[in-house]
């Protein structure tokens, strides 16, 4: 069925050297890293939302699944060890990281929080050893200097190199040079390409596919004629010949912008709810603006405590980036899809067709003056969040959120870093630089 | 709609470019720099900073590093008698008290001090040290390290090829490693906030 296994697809080993780098169950790594005595134990964190958001590694060992119900956790597990989410000390873990890779080589694309592709392109003369060594260093001066462990995939291509660095997980190294993919791809399965959903997966093993060795022996044209430009790009990012462009640049282009939010205790408030998606709305917005986009289509949704969703979507006449201008529409959207008595635990919002916000073209029934005022607005929001932080000036409706908090439950929901300010920290703004939680 | 100028991501270039370098940028590499299309939106775009403070031009009319630029404390030579003189002060470079305390920003860490073990080095409880992790111990250095279990912190020293971790406070003794030392990191600085 498939072409020999003995003959080799590529004849060099990195024709594009490129390394993907991904932190191990990170959240947990990082209250690790800074509480030693956490070392060694069965951590979740998520503490605020009531679910399990990452799990250590002791953790996963005896048997905590993402996404779980904490309760669920702590029933299974009774030593299991909670903690709320300190987002701010994780983005100063995701920057350390960044710029650490950063001190080898400048073409680095920042994946995700916990996530790095870079090219490693040329860096043999500079170092002078190979690019092996190279990747093994970068990971090992990780280790030393953030106290995380990574895994490490090195490769010819983006998606090879993220299949290389899953392939062994925790602390794991595994290289995979071009010239040896026909010894490797017969032992992988189609489920772990990062680009094959199951729907691809199950097609592909009705065609007679049943690894990626055998997807890469079949023609180009079949792959292009089964699975289209896709199907095509991943062919060839799978025999090692690099399509996918390592992307350097912050992303700034967006196709779609959602913001959701989870609250506890569940509510059948309508002003609470409103205020809530109202609250999305803003933050939606900021986004928005901050890249300097605006959106013609908005959908919201609600979740029920069954965790089933349901929404309601519309078009608008023109793109906009106004909070004010949504608001009312938003609003109107929220009548439709409110029910009586029925608990939510959460709301969203998603922004798409965007575009970006350039020109202004007003029709014919416009009222320029307001919209002109607006944005006059807009400015006025976006430079009093910038001095005196997010949603310090907001629509009326989410002060309904004052009455409420976000997570009303057991105390001790807020991370330490935020409870323990140092003199001249202030709740809002602290030192960027983490603390180590040793006893001396 | 008048275009809005990115402050933030404007200043951080220019601040990049005046320390990397250690000059200011010209009219025509600010021109490339900020991706301006002519020289007359970089003079705009130079009024808006010299309001801001980031920048100040001199008696002779060029560009000069406003107060506002480097954010570092003005370092201002020995003070032996009266005030200093404008022309010692333009000799110094400056630095931040953050490029002045941290060497190494990516591994850096902050420890709240709670015993009295470095008494004697002036080392009080509630004092912030800044540790490097990664960073191989000297003699003499003082080390965040794990003893048998233990956190600690102590001076470290090498006497016969063995390592011992010696207390600045006479109350505890010499810590010899039984079983296991770890190395934490190594303490750069110490910080004590009064105000």
């Amino acid at each position: 069925m498939s072409a020999n296994t003995n003959s080799p697809i590529n004849l060099s080993s990195f024709p594009r050297p490129i390394i993907h780098i991904d932190c191990d169950a990170f959240f947990t790594s990082v209250e690790q890293a800074l509480h030693p005595e956490l070392k060694g134990k069965p951590v979740v964190t998520g503490k605020e939302r009531g679910i399990v958001a990452c799990a250590s590694y002791e953790a996963k060992a005896l048997g905590v699944k993402r996404p779980m119900r904490l309760w669920e956790a702590k029933k299974h597990l009774p030593q299991l060890i909670c903690l709320p989410s300190d987002y701010e000390t994780y983005s100063l873990y995701s920057r350390r990281m960044f710029s650490i890779i950063r001190e080898f080589t400048p073409d680095v694309e920042e994946y995700s929080i916990d996530e790095v592709f870079a090219d490693l392109s040329g860096l043999r003369r500079v170092y002078r050893t190979g690019y092996c060594e190279i990747a093994l260093k970068m990971k090992k001066t990780i280790q030393e200097q953030l106290g995380l462990t990574v895994s490490v995939g090195l490769s010819a291509s983006k998606i090879l190199a993220k299949i290389a660095s899953k392939y062994k997980k925790p602390d794991g190294f595994t290289v995979l040079p071009a010239n040896e993919l026909h010894r490797f791809l017969p032992g992988i399965s189609l489920d772990q390409v990062c680009g094959f959903g199951p729907n691809t997966v199950a097609l592909l093993m009705k065609k007679g596919v049943h690894n990626v060795w055998d997807y890469v022996s079949r023609p180009e044209l079949w792959a292009k004629q089964l699975l289209g430009k896709i199907g095509v790009e991943l062919w060839h990012e799978l025999r090692g010949e690099s399509v996918y462009p390592i992307v350097t640049e912050e992303k700034t282009k967006y196709d779609s912008i959602s913001k959701t939010k989870t609250f506890t205790p569940p509510s059948s408030d309508k002003d609470f709810l409103r205020a809530q998606l109202i609250r999305n709305t803003e933050s939606a917005f900021i986004k928005l603006r901050r890249h300097k986009l605006r959106a013609k289509w908005v959908c919201i949704f609600l979740r029920g405590q069954d965790f089933r969703s349901w929404g309601t979507e519309a078009g608008l006449d023109r793109s906009t980036c106004s909070t004010l201008e949504i608001a009312p529409i938003v609003n109107q959207l929220f009548e439709k899809i409110f029910r009586e008595n029925v608990l939510c635990r959460l709301t969203g919002i998603v922004l798409s067709e965007i575009e970006p916000d350039k020109t202004v073209q007003y029709s014919l029934f416009d009222d320029a003056p307001k919209l002109r005022s607006y944005s006059a607005i807009n400015r006025v929001i976006d430079e009093v969040s910038e001095l005196y932080g997010k949603h310090k000036l907001h629509l009326g409706t989410s002060l309904w959120l004052n009455q409420h908090k976000q997570h009303v439950s057991e105390r001790g929901d807020l991370p330490e870093r935020k409870m323990e300010l140092m003199k001249g920290e202030t709740f809002r703004q602290r030192l960027g630089i983490p603390i180590w939680q040793v006893t001396v | 709609m008048p275009k809005q100028i990115d402050f933030p991501s404007m200043i951080s270039k220019l601040r990049l470019f005046h320390f990397k370098r250690r000059r200011l940028p010209s009219y025509s590499e600010l021109q490339t720099l900020l991706g301006y299309k002519s020289k007359g939106g970089v003079s705009v775009l130079i009024s808006h900073l010299i309001k801001r403070r980031l920048l100040q031009k001199d008696s002779a009319g060029k560009l000069a590093p406003g107060a506002e630029l480097i954010g570092g404390l003005r370092l201002l030579g020995t003070v032996q008698a009266g005030f200093p003189s404008p022309a010692e002060e333009e000799l110094l470079d400056t630095i931040s008290l953050d490029e002045f305390l941290i060497k190494k920003p990516n591994a850096t860490y902050i420890v709240k001090v709670s015993g009295d073990s470095m008494i004697e080095e002036g080392i009080k409880e509630g004092d912030l040290v800044l540790v490097e992790r990664g960073r191989q111990p000297q003699s003499g250095d003082i080390v965040i390290a794990q003893v048998d279990g233990q956190w600690t912190m102590k001076y470290f020293e090498k006497k016969d090829g063995k390592v011992i971790l010696r207390a600045a406070n006479k109350k505890y003794p010499v810590i010899v490693p039984q079983r296991e030392l770890v190395i934490g990191g190594v303490v750069v600085a110490n910080v004590r906030k009064y105000k």
